[in-house]
């Protein structure tokens, strides 16, 4: 009695019944057609289980059972529909599940059998991750993966809202296949065995506070956990100056959970576990903010050698010292990059790149990044056209005339491919100021001169020079100093 | 049983004991302050209890009293070298952790460590007036910093800065005593010999 028939992979069906007790010692003829056609095909067997292949609509199955001596007891013919027969696809095995600390990440890798199965077959797989000693769950997703008639590697990520260290997780998955054509039942495979990624609870020595002195962003939920010895109690935790409620995690681990974490102060906040005789163990955890996109992005050279590039960095991360904000200067046409040294206490931020030979356009990539993020900005400059004098030096004055001098004054700057453009502004007494504009071809760490007519005699004059690219302006130097002279008596 | 002190050399020796009263001193009433600001900074808690930390030579002595002055010496210059090491080391950390965010500590930490030195090389010339002089330093540096997170290593720096306080009492009194005079010598005795 009882026939039923359970195939795992669409092409192999189990055939499985029931004898009376009688006829439990004897050996049974087991006959089936395949596809309605004779003859059929027998053979004998000692089991109450045959395997036999799955018919595309039905098949006669006969079973005989025989007596010990071999004599017949009795025969049954039964008709098999396909609808009749149940498809639960076999339990899946996993590969690996492996943990990665640093992100409290875990990785599950497993094969999908595909080699078993018609090509084309989709397949709907139900992974559950489970934790703590009692096993609960904590999570259940499906996974939809298509059959490739070969045995496909699949591999799913998974990151917990805690520390691995904390506690034990455990994983188990398991399948259905999406046979549409097929028009018997069809049912989820078991469950595979569990595997386990075990925590630092389990581990003898594996006491501490976690995540260890860790980084996250302003606004985050965070899970820190407290795994101390056998047979300790964990008096309190606490988060800076407040202490939290615990969430037992097995006997020898329990967590708070901070919600929307504040920003900490330059030192990080403190996360301690109190335990029983005063012992104390912590961690720290830096709260900050990922890098803003820099702002104002503006790159000039002040003498040929050095492009120096300003910006204004957004809001502060709140992260120092080895997590604060990093720059670095990447320009894209030469491929060369440069790290920037920023102090992260003043707001000014300025990076320096060289001016390399023989190229005059620069295609930069400001790239800043920190712990938590990372942001860039992107400028495209002529150099030609983002030249600003260095601050004019050494200003002289000199002229044996009561009408005119003549003005000296240094460029520190490698200025031989553009021409400037000079404003002298001169002064005296309580007249107007005047500026009289001179344009000098530029020179290499020069010496520039320039000579003023028109001048009254025996008149104190305060001259002061300052420059810009003739050629395209974009912003003058700084004035140089004020240089006084008087002019001769006529 | 060593010779009596040349009155030039107690002279010198009882110069170099009251300056160094005065430095061990200031030392410890910055070094209280430091601590106020330590905890302030790295926010612990005051009243934290913090186990022994391995490199810092206790600042309580057994049988004070019966040490000899050159006990005294040679046990207060091994500990202000270990905190020398120490203090440099906590500094090192400051400024890898928070770079300039937090320079008012690091300049106190470094003033404090700049003390350090200073005592260190007063006791060197204490021990320079008897003939054996100080011992070298090799080997002598503190033992490496295990690795310790970094809520460790603030409790770390809560208990050398909290031992080194006690060490400036301690040595003001080792150093009151090596300045007391003799029993009537009209001369203090040479360190081997005051107790």
């Amino acid at each position: 009695q009882n026939l039923k028939c359970v195939t795992h992979n669409l092409r192999k069906m189990i055939c499985a019944w029931d004898v009376s007790s009688k006829e439990r010692h004897g050996q049974t003829d087991f006959c089936y057609t395949t596809n309605d056609l004779p003859p059929p095909v027998c053979f004998r067997t000692k089991e109450k289980r045959v395997e036999i292949p799955v018919p595309e609509s039905s098949t006669m199955v006969t079973i005989t059972t025989n007596s010990i001596y071999g004599t017949a007891f009795a025969t049954k013919e039964f008709e098999i529909h396909q609808k009749d027969i149940s498809f639960v696809p076999l339990t899946p095995r996993i590969l690996s599940f492996t943990p990665d600390f640093s992100t409290s990440t875990l990785n599950l890798k497993w094969s999908d059998n595909g080699s078993v199965f018609p090509y084309g077959l989709g397949a709907f797989w139900q992974i559950q991750i489970l934790r703590k000693e009692a096993m609960e769950k904590v999570t259940q997703v499906t996974y939809y993966s298509k059959l490739t008639h070969e045995d496909i590697i699949l591999s799913w990520n998974w990151t917990s809202d805690m520390p691995l260290e904390c506690t034990s997780h455990y994983v188990k998955i398991r399948y259905y296949i999406n046979a549409t054509q097929f028009v018997g039942p069809k049912d989820w495979s078991d469950w595979s065995p569990v595997e386990e990624v075990p925590g630092k609870d389990t581990e003898p020595n594996g006491s501490g506070v976690f995540p260890q002195d860790t980084v996250v962003a302003v606004g985050s939920d965070v899970t820190i956990c407290c795994v101390h010895e056998e047979g300790q109690q964990i008096q309190r935790m606490t988060y800076g100056p407040e202490i939290y409620p615990m969430i037992h995690l097995s006997s020898r681990s329990s967590a708070i959970r901070v919600l929307n974490a504040s920003a900490s102060d330059t030192s990080g906040t403190n996360v301690v576990c109190i335990l029983s005789e005063d012992e104390m163990d912590g961690t720290v955890l830096f709260v900050g903010y990922a890098p803003d996109i820099p702002q104002n992005l503006s790159c000039e050279t002040s003498n040929f050698l050095i492009i120096k590039c300003t910006w204004k960095p957004g809001r502060p991360s709140g992260l120092y010292g080895k997590r604060r904000t990093k720059y670095s200067l990447f320009e894209r046409i030469s491929g060369k990059n440069v790290s920037c040294e920023v102090n992260e206490m003043n707001r000014e931020r300025v990076c320096g790149f060289p001016v390399l030979a023989d190229q005059k356009t620069y295609d930069f990539i400001l790239g800043v990044s920190n712990p938590i993020g990372q942001a860039e900005s992107s400028l495209l400059v002529d150099l030609t056209q983002r030249v600003r004098p260095k601050t004019p030096e050494k200003l002289t004055v000199s002229g044996n005339s009561s009408t005119s001098v003549r003005l000296h004054w240094f460029i520190n700057g490698s200025f031989a491919e553009i021409r400037l453009l000079c404003q002298i502004e001169i002064s005296s007494g309580h007249s107007e100021r005047k500026l009289h504009n001179v344009s000098v071809p530029g020179g290499k760490f020069s010496t520039y001169t320039a000579q003023l007519n028109g001048l009254n005699p025996y008149t104190k004059y305060q001259f002061r020079v300052r420059c810009l690219a003739a050629d395209h302006f974009w912003r003058w130097s700084d004035w140089s100093r004020r240089e006084q002279h008087t002019t001769l008596e006529a | 049983m060593a010779a009596a002190d040349s009155p030039s050399a107690a002279l010198r020796r009882r110069d170099l004991c009251s300056r160094g009263i005065r430095l061990a001193g200031k030392m410890r009433s910055d070094v209280v302050d430091l601590l106020d600001t330590y905890v302030e900074r790295q926010g612990l808690d005051a009243s934290a209890s913090v186990a022994a930390v391995e490199g810092v030579p206790v600042a309580a002595a057994e049988r004070w009293d019966e040490q000899t002055g050159t006990q005294r010496l040679l046990e207060n210059l091994a500990a202000y070298r270990a905190f020398r090491a120490l203090l440099a080391q906590m500094l090192e950390e400051q400024r890898e952790q928070l770079g300039e965010a937090d320079a008012a500590l690091g300049r106190a930490l470094a003033a404090v460590l700049l003390q350090v030195s200073a005592f260190t090389y007063h006791l060197e010339e204490l021990l320079r007036l008897e003939s054996r002089g100080p011992p070298s330093e090799e080997g002598a540096g503190p033992p490496p910093l295990p690795h310790l997170g970094l809520f460790e290593r603030k409790l770390r720096g809560l208990g050398v800065l909290r031992e080194l306080a006690q060490w400036a009492v301690r040595s003001a009194r080792d150093l009151r005593q090596l300045a007391k005079p003799g029993p009537g010598s009209g001369s203090a005795p040479s360190l081997a010999e005051s107790p």
